[in-house]
C-alpha cells in the first residue's frame, strides 16, 4: 500500500514539475503571438490592435506571470483549455485537439501496436531459430532499420513511392473530393492516406521490439523449465510460444506500455512530413505560431498520457510480480 | 490461441461487411471536372467583362495555407479574412491596386467627399440582398463601422483612432463618415479593405454578445457565394441572391486546406487544382511545360530588399560608402534570373514598384545616380571611402527566414557579387518568430525582406519603410515598417504632405522626391520585386486577369481582390 500511495506521488509531483515547465518554457521562446499574427494580417493591422484582438481571445502579456501561472494550473485540471491563439486564432482548443486526436491515435496507435506485435513475433522466430536464415540476416537488418530516423525513411518512401511513381498520396489525411463518412470510398481513401506515414513508423520502430523480444527470448530458452518442455515431448510450437514466448514476452510489456504513452506525441516529424493533421503537426503549429493555449494543452496531454502510462505499468508489475513489493 | 485469432477474423469480415453495406461514397463535387473536351484558348486573355456567360463548373483553388480550415468566417477576425472577404463580405468599393487605383463601384453606387475631404457620404446600392433574403441597407453600412467603434478589437484598420474617424451615420440610403482630418489616403483601408455585415445577424444573440470572439461559422453575406466547411475543404456555392444577376459564373469552388506547398503544387500541375497562388521552384518544367493550358501572371507590388541596420551602433552598415558599394555591385537582373527564376522582376533603387506604378518612378532620376546597372568601379571606390577593401575586408551577416529556399538562392548570388569586392555575406536562416524578433527589434546587421503588403500607390510601402514615425530605438519594436531605422525630416515632410496633397500630380511629384532621397541615402536596397504569386489553368475556365487586363491582384489570397477575378471567371464548357 506504501508503495502504491508512493508511486501517486511520485505521479503528481512529475506532473506538477512537468506543467510548470510547460507554462514557463513558451514564454522564453523569442517571438510572440503577436508577430504570427502580423503576418497573417498582412502588417495591415497595427501592433496595438494586434495586441486588443488577442487580448480579447484570452492573452495577457501584461499580468502578473504568477497569476497567470496559477490561473493556467487551473484551467489545466478543470479542462477549460481557453481557444487558439496562432493560425487558428480564436477556435477553442479542445475542438482542434478533437479533431485532430482521431488520426493521431488512428495513424500512430495502429502501427505502434502492429509494430509490437509484429516485432515480436519476429524476435520469437528468430531465436527458436537460432543461427538460422531468420537469425543471421533479418537482426542486423532490423539494427539498421531501428538507427535510421524517421524523416530519412519518409523521404526515402515519398520519393519511390510518388514522385518516381504516383503509387500512393504523399500528403494529406484523405481525398479532400469525397465527403468523409463511412463508406467504401471514403475507409479505402483513409487507408491509402495513411499507407506511406505508417510504413515509415513500421520501419523504424519494429526493429527495436525484434531485437528485444529475440534477447529475451534466448534467456528464456535456457531455462530449465524450457527442457522439462520438451522433455515431456511437447510440440516446439507449444515450447516456443506458450512456454518461451510467454515469458520472454513479459519485460517487454512494460517497454509497449511506455510507446502507447508516446502514441499521442504523434511522431511529429512523420506528421510534418507527410502532412498528415495529427496531434504532432498541432503541436509543430502552435510551436511555429506561438500559440500557449494550444502548446500547454498538447504537453500536459503528453505528459499525462507518457506519465499515465508509466504509472499504470507500474502497478500491473506490482500486481503481477510479488518481487517488486518486497520492501513495501 | 487458435480460436481467438480466427474471432479477430471474423470481426474484421464483419466491419468489413458492415463498410461496403454501407451507402456509397459521396463525392463534394456532382461535376465531372475534365470530362468535357473544349478546345483550349491558348492566350486565355479574353477580356470577360463585357460578355455574359451561363453558370456552372466546380473551380479549385490551390493556396498553401499550412493549416487546416478553422470553418471560423468573422470577418473582423483577421485571421479568417482570407476565407470570408470578397467570398462572403463585399466592401463598399473596390480599389484596383495594379490599374493605378481605379474604383469599381460595389455595395456603395457612388460616393462624395467634402471640399477639404474630411467628409465623405456614400450612397449604397439598390436591391442588394444578404444571402438569407434580407435587403441591404445604409443602415447596416453604419452598423458595421459603429461597431468597430462599440468593440475596439474590431477596429482591425485603427479607423477610430489613427485614421480620425468621428461619426458614421445613416440617412435613406446614404451613409456619411466623418473625419478630424483630411482622410483620403485612408480610402483604400475604410472603402476597399472594410467588409460590410448584416445589422440583423451581428445584433442578436452570441454575435451581439462578442462580436469580437464569435467564430461566425454559417455566415449570411452579400457576396457571390455561400460557404459549407470542414476542417479539410471549404466549398463555396454560388449565392442565388447575390446582386449582379447571373454572376458568379462559376457555381461552385473548392477550396482544399494544404499544410505544404509541394501537395499544392502538384495538385496545380496535375490539372486537379486551376487557381494557384504560390512561389513554385522551376515553373517551367514543373508547371508551364505539363499543360498549353497552364499559365503564369504575377505581378510585382512590393520590393524584397536588403535592409540595412542605419543605427549608429552597427558601426559598417550606418556608412553610406557600405551602402552604396552593395547596391552599386548587386546585378539585380541575374538575382531576379536565377534567384528567383526569374518570376520576379529586379528592383530599382528608387524604391517605386515597377511597371505597377511606372507614372511614379524617375528612371532618369535613377540612371544619374548610377543604379541602372552594375558597376563594380563605383562599389570599389565607394567602399574605398568607408575604409574597406579586398585587405581590409568587411564581415557581414544577412538574415533571412527559413524556408524561403528562393531567398537563399538570391543571398547566395549576391554573396558571390560581393566577394570580390572585399564583402564577406555569411547568411543567418532563422525561424520566422526569431527572425521578425530580431528584424523588428533591429538586432542584425543586414536583413533580407520586404514589407508585407502594398496599397493603391507607392506611397503605403515608401511610408512603411521611410517615415521616422514608424521606426524605435534599437531593442524596441519597428513594427510598423521602418526596420532600417531611417529617420530624415525632409522624407517625414514629404510623407505627411501626400495625405494633403491637392492634385495628382502634386502626389506624383512627391514620390519623385522622395525616391531622390532613396538614391542619396539608400535606407534600404531594393533587390527584386516581389510578385503577387499567381498559376491559372485556362482548359475549363475564361476570364483570368492578365497582364493585358489587370482588372485585379490575381492572387487568390488577396482580399476583396479575389471576388473581382471570381465575377470574371466562367466555365467553358457550360457555354
Amino acid at each position: 500500500m506504501r508503495y502504491l500511495l508512493r508511486r501517486v506521488g511520485f505521479f503528481l509531483l512529475t506532473l506538477w514539475a512537468a506543467l510548470t515547465l510547460n507554462f514557463f518554457l513558451p514564454h522564453f521562446m523569442p517571438g510572440s503571438p503577436i508577430n504570427t499574427l502580423r503576418a497573417q494580417t498582412k502588417g495591415r493591422v497595427s501592433d496595438a490592435q494586434l495586441e486588443q484582438i488577442l487580448t480579447s481571445f484570452g492573452y495577457k502579456p501584461h499580468a502578473n506571470m504568477f497569476s497567470q501561472y496559477f490561473d493556467y494550473l487551473g484551467n489545466m485540471v478543470t479542462g477549460n483549455w481557453g481557444v487558439s491563439l496562432g493560425s487558428s486564432l480564436g477556435t477553442p482548443v479542445s475542438k482542434l485537439i478533437g479533431e485532430s486526436l482521431p488520426w493521431t491515435l488512428g495513424l500512430v496507435g495502429v502501427t505502434t501496436v502492429l509494430a509490437f506485435l509484429l516485432g515480436s513475433l519476429i524476435g520469437t522466430i528468430a531465436a527458436w531459430r537460432r543461427g538460422g536464415v531468420v537469425d543471421s540476416v533479418l537482426p542486423s537488418v532490423f539494427v539498421v532499420t531501428s538507427a535510421l530516423p524517421y524523416f530519412v525513411v519518409g523521404l526515402f518512401l515519398i520519393l519511390f513511392m510518388t514522385i518516381d511513381n504516383t503509387w500512393l498520396p504523399s500528403s494529406g489525411n484523405y481525398d479532400t473530393s469525397i465527403v468523409p463518412g463511412f463508406s467504401p470510398g471514403f475507409v479505402g481513401s483513409v487507408v491509402k492516406y495513411a499507407a506511406l506515414p505508417a510504413l515509415t513508423l513500421l520501419i523504424t520502430s519494429i526493429g527495436g521490439w525484434v531485437l528485444t523480444m529475440r534477447n529475451n527470448m534466448i534467456t528464456t530458452l535456457a531455462e530449465d523449465y524450457i527442457r522439462m518442455g520438451r522433455a515431456k515431448g511437447l510440440s516446439d510450437r507449444k515450447v516456443m510460444l506458450n512456454y518461451a514466448a510467454r515469458n520472454a514476452f513479459l519485460p517487454n510489456l512494460s517497454g509497449f506500455a511506455m510507446s502507447i504513452g508516446f502514441v499521442l506525441t504523434g511522431a511529429i516529424l512523420v506528421e510534418k512530413i507527410f502532412n498528415y493533421p495529427g496531434l504532432g503537426y498541432q503541436l509543430y503549429n502552435a510551436v511555429n505560431s506561438i500559440d500557449y493555449p494550444m502548446m500547454q494543452t498538447l504537453f500536459m496531454l503528453f505528459t499525462v498520457a507518457v506519465l499515465g502510462a508509466l504509472l499504470i505499468c507500474d502497478l500491473v508489475t506490482v500486481w503481477l510480480d510479488p518481487r517488486t513489493r518486497a520492501k513495501g | 490461441m487458435r480460436r481467438r485469432k480466427s474471432s479477430l477474423l471474423a470481426i474484421a469480415v464483419s466491419i468489413g461487411l458492415a463498410a461496403s453495406a454501407c451507402a456509397s461514397t459521396k463525392h463534394t463535387s456532382d461535376s465531372n471536372s475534365g470530362g468535357s473536351t473544349a478546345a483550349s484558348s491558348a492566350g486565355g486573355s479574353s477580356t470577360g467583362t463585357a460578355a455574359s456567360y451561363k453558370q456552372g463548373g466546380t473551380l479549385t483553388i490551390s493556396n498553401e495555407q499550412g493549416q487546416t480550415w478553422p470553418c471560423s468566417f468573422n470577418p473582423y477576425n483577421s485571421s479568417f479574412n482570407l476565407e470570408s472577404l470578397g467570398f462572403v463580405y463585399e466592401p463598399l468599393i473596390y480599389t484596383n491596386i495594379l490599374q493605378d487605383a481605379k474604383e469599381t463601384p460595389m455595395l456603395a453606387s457612388s460616393y462624395q467627399w467634402n471640399a477639404d475631404k474630411t467628409q465623405i457620404t456614400f450612397t449604397i446600392r439598390d436591391g442588394v440582398k444578404w444571402s438569407d433574403g434580407q435587403p441591404l441597407t445604409a443602415d447596416d453600412v453604419a452598423y458595421t463601422y459603429n461597431l468597430m467603434k462599440q468593440t475596439p478589437a474590431l477596429d482591425n484598420y485603427s479607423l477610430w483612432s489613427a485614421a480620425g474617424l468621428t461619426s458614421v451615420t445613416a440617412t435613406g440610403n446614404q451613409v456619411t463618415m466623418a473625419f478630424k482630418q483630411n482622410a483620403q489616403v485612408y480610402f483604400y483601408t475604410f472603402a476597399t479593405l472594410v467588409g460590410i455585415v448584416p445589422k440583423h445577424i451581428w445584433s442578436t444573440g452570441d454575435a451581439a454578445a462578442h462580436p469580437d470572439t464569435w467564430t461566425d461559422p454559417d455566415p449570411i453575406g452579400s457576396g457571390p457565394y455561400t460557404v459549407k466547411c470542414t476542417p479539410n475543404n471549404m466549398e463555396y456555392t454560388a449565392n442565388p441572391n447575390f446582386w449582379q444577376p447571373g454572376k458568379p459564373y462559376v457555381t461552385k469552388l473548392e477550396y482544399p486546406a494544404y499544410l505544404d506547398n509541394s501537395p499544392a503544387n502538384q495538385d496545380l500541375a496535375s490539372g486537379k487544382a486551376q487557381w494557384g497562388s504560390q512561389f513554385i521552384t522551376g515553373i517551367k518544367s514543373f508547371y508551364l511545360s505539363k499543360s498549353q493550358d497552364n499559365h503564369t501572371w504575377s505581378p510585382p507590388v512590393l520590393n524584397v530588399s536588403i535592409i540595412p541596420n542605419l543605427d549608429p551602433s552597427h558601426a559598417a552598415t550606418s556608412k553610406l560608402g557600405v551602402r552604396q558599394a552593395i547596391a552599386y555591385a548587386i546585378d539585380k537582373a541575374k538575382v531576379s534570373a536565377i534567384g528567383e527564376d526569374g518570376q520576379q522582376l529586379p528592383g530599382n533603387q528608387s524604391g517605386v514598384v515597377t511597371p505597377t506604378f511606372t507614372k511614379f518612378n524617375d528612371a532618369g532620376a535613377i540612371s544619374a545616380a548610377g543604379y541602372d546597372k552594375p558597376d563594380m568601379a563605383k562599389a570599389q571606390a565607394a567602399l574605398a571611402g568607408a575604409g574597406y577593401s579586398p585587405s581590409n575586408p568587411l564581415n557581414l551577416t544577412i538574415i533571412s527566414i527559413q524556408g524561403y529556399t528562393d531567398w537563399d538562392a538570391s543571398i547566395a548570388i549576391i554573396k558571390d557579387e560581393l566577394k570580390p569586392l572585399g564583402i564577406n555575406l555569411t547568411e543567418s536562416s532563422l525561424t520566422n518568430q526569431t527572425y521578425f524578433d530580431k528584424l523588428y527589434k533591429g538586432d542584425f546587421d543586414l536583413a533580407y525582406g520586404s514589407q508585407p503588403s502594398a496599397g493603391p500607390s507607392p506611397y503605403t510601402e515608401l511610408r512603411a519603410w521611410l517615415h521616422s514615425a514608424n521606426t524605435a530605438p534599437i531593442g524596441q519594436s519597428a513594427s510598423a515598417g521602418n526596420f532600417e531605422r531611417y529617420k530624415n525630416p525632409d522624407v517625414d515632410k514629404l510623407l505627411d504632405s501626400y495625405a494633403t496633397a491637392s492634385s495628382e500630380d502634386q502626389q506624383v511629384s512627391m514620390i519623385k522626391q522622395i525616391s531622390t532621397h532613396m538614391l542619396q541615402d539608400l535606407p534600404f536596397i531594393p533587390v527584386t520585386e516581389s510578385a503577387d504569386w499567381f498559376q491559372y489553368n485556362t482548359k475549363n475556365f475564361g476570364g483570368w486577369p492578365t497582364a493585358d487586363n489587370p482588372y485585379a491582384q490575381p492572387s487568390a489570397y488577396n482580399f476583396p481582390d479575389n471576388e473581382q477575378v471570381l465575377l470574371h471567371l466562367y466555365y467553358k464548357p457550360a457555354q
